[in-house]
C-alpha cells in the first residue's frame, strides 16, 4: 500500500518546533501540542493533560512550578490567529496555577499569579495581569490589559468579589495531591518536544 | 491505484456503539458505553483518570476501574468532554467514576464533570458541570448553563444560568418521548437514515 493512503494522524499539524526548557519531573504526554518559536520553559511537577495546546509564536511562555494543564486549555494564540502577530508577549504562569479544561490564555505580556485557578472554558484577555489565589469561574472572560488584584473571584460572567476564606494553604496541599496521582496516569514523552 | 475500501466516518461496534474516529478517547479500557451510543467527531472521553483510592468495603468484588459509564442511546455531540471528577477522598487524592443514564443527550463543546447523570437527561451545548454534580432523571439543562459543583439538581427540572438555577419544572407526567434518542441514533452513523417524517 502506497503511503500516499496511509492514514493521517489525528494530532494537530505540528508548526514550528519551539525550543523547549523542560523540567526533570515534568509530564508532558506525546499528544500535547507545543508550537511557536519562542522558548516554552516548564518547571518541576507540572502535569500537561492530552491536548493541551501551547503556542509560542507570539513570545516566550514560562510555566510554574506545580501547574496543572487540562486538556484543551489554549496558552497562546488559537492556531489560525495570526492577526496580531505584530503585538508580541509572552505568556507568564506563576506557581500552583490550575489551567482547567478549554480554557484559553491570550498572549500579548499575560501574566497569571500564584495560586490562580482559570476554570472550564474561561479566557485571560491579552495582556492581563492576574493577581495571586484568584478563581476565575467556568466561561468567565478577563478582558485584556485587565489587573485583577490578589484573591478575587470573577463570577457570574463578570461580577467580582474578593475571597477571603483563607483556605490557600490547604488548596496548594490538595493541588499537590492531585498532581501526585495525576501524573501517574499520563504517559509522559518529554523527549518528543526535544 | 486502486483505493481501499472506503471507511465509514463511524467504527460501529456489535452493541450497536457508534464511535466516530475523530474522537479522542482515552484510557479506553475504562470507558463502558452502554450500547446504542452516538460519539461524535472531537469528543474527548478521559477514561485514563480512574479511581486510585479503593471503594467501599461492601462490594468487597474484584477492583472496579470503571472511569466513565454511559447507558445506553447517549449521544455525545461534537466536541463534549467527559470527564472525571476529583477530590480528596479519606486523605488521598482520587479520582471517582461518571456514570451517566440512558438517553443523555450531551450538547456541543459541553464539558461534563459531574458524579451522576440519570436517564431522559438533555444537556445543551456550551454548558458546564461542575465536578460532583449529581443530575437526576428528566432534567433539561439549557444552553450555555454553568452548574456549579456539588450541585444536586431534582427530576422534571429546566435549570439555567450562570450559575444554573431552577427556571422551571417539566410537567409531571409529560411524555418522555421528547427525550427518546432512537431517532437521533438512526440518524448518524456509517448508513444514516432519514429522521421519520
Amino acid at each position: 500500500m502506497s503511503s500516499s493512503s496511509k492514514r493521517q494522524s489525528i494530532a494537530p499539524s505540528s508548526g514550528p518546533k519551539p525550543p523547549v526548557n523542560f523540567s526533570s519531573s515534568l509530564t508532558i504526554p506525546k499528544d500535547a501540542s507545543l508550537t511557536g518559536h519562542h522558548s516554552i520553559t516548564i518547571l518541576a511537577e507540572t502535569v500537561i493533560h492530552p491536548r493541551a495546546r501551547i503556542d509560542s509564536a507570539q513570545g516566550s511562555v514560562l510555566i510554574g512550578r506545580r501547574c496543572v494543564i487540562q486538556e484543551r486549555a489554549q496558552l497562546g494564540a488559537a492556531p489560525g490567529d495570526r492577526t496580531s502577530l505584530s503585538s508580541t508577549g509572552g505568556i507568564t504562569l506563576g506557581d500552583y496555577v490550575i489551567v482547567e479544561a478549554g480554557a484559553t490564555i491570550e498572549p500579548g505580556g499575560t501574566e497569571v499569579s500564584e495560586g490562580t485557578f482559570v476554570q472550564v472554558g474561561s479566557t485571560i484577555g491579552r495582556g492581563a495581569k492576574v493577581g495571586k489565589n484568584c478563581t476565575i469561574t467556568p466561561k468567565s472572560v478577563v478582558r485584556p490589559g485587565e489587573v485583577l488584584p490578589d484573591n478575587t473571584v470573577v463570577f457570574s460572567n463578570g461580577q467580582r468579589r474578593t475571597d477571603r476564606r483563607r483556605v490557600i494553604d490547604v488548596r496548594k496541599v490538595a493541588l499537590l495531591k492531585q498532581i501526585n496521582v495525576t501524573r501517574k496516569m499520563i504517559r509522559s514523552d518529554p523527549d518528543k518536544f526535544r | 491505484m486502486s483505493r481501499r475500501q472506503a471507511k465509514g466516518d463511524y467504527i460501529e461496534t456489535d452493541s450497536g456503539n457508534k464511535v466516530s474516529r475523530k474522537a479522542m478517547l482515552q484510557g479506553t479500557q475504562n470507558i463502558m458505553l452502554g450500547g446504542k451510543a452516538v460519539i461524535q467527531p472531537e469528543v474527548m472521553i478521559r477514561g485514563d483518570l480512574v479511581r486510585t483510592a479503593p471503594s467501599s468495603s461492601s462490594s468487597g468484588g474484584p477492583a472496579n476501574s470503571t472511569a466513565v459509564a454511559i447507558g445506553r442511546y447517549c449521544f455525545l455531540a461534537r466536541g463534549a468532554l467527559l470527564r472525571p471528577p476529583g477530590r480528596i477522598y479519606k486523605g488521598t487524592f482520587t479520582y471517582m467514576p461518571l456514570r451517566m443514564g440512558d438517553h443523555v443527550f450531551v450538547g456541543q463543546s459541553t464539558v461534563v464533570q459531574a458524579a451522576t447523570v440519570g436517564n431522559y437527561v438533555h444537556i445543551g451545548r456550551d454548558c458546564t458541570i461542575g465536578e460532583f454534580a449529581i443530575i437526576k432523571d428528566c432534567v433539561r439543562i439549557l444552553d450555555g448553563t454553568i452548574v456549579p459543583p456539588h450541585m444536586v439538581i431534582p427530576s422534571f427540572s429546566i435549570v439555567a444560568g450562570q450559575p444554573a438555577r431552577l427556571i422551571g419544572e417539566l410537567p409531571e407526567g409529560g411524555s418522555l418521548e421528547d427525550f427518546e434518542l432512537r431517532d437521533l441514533y438512526k440518524s448518524v452513523g456509517n448508513n444514516p437514515q432519514p429522521p421519520p417524517p
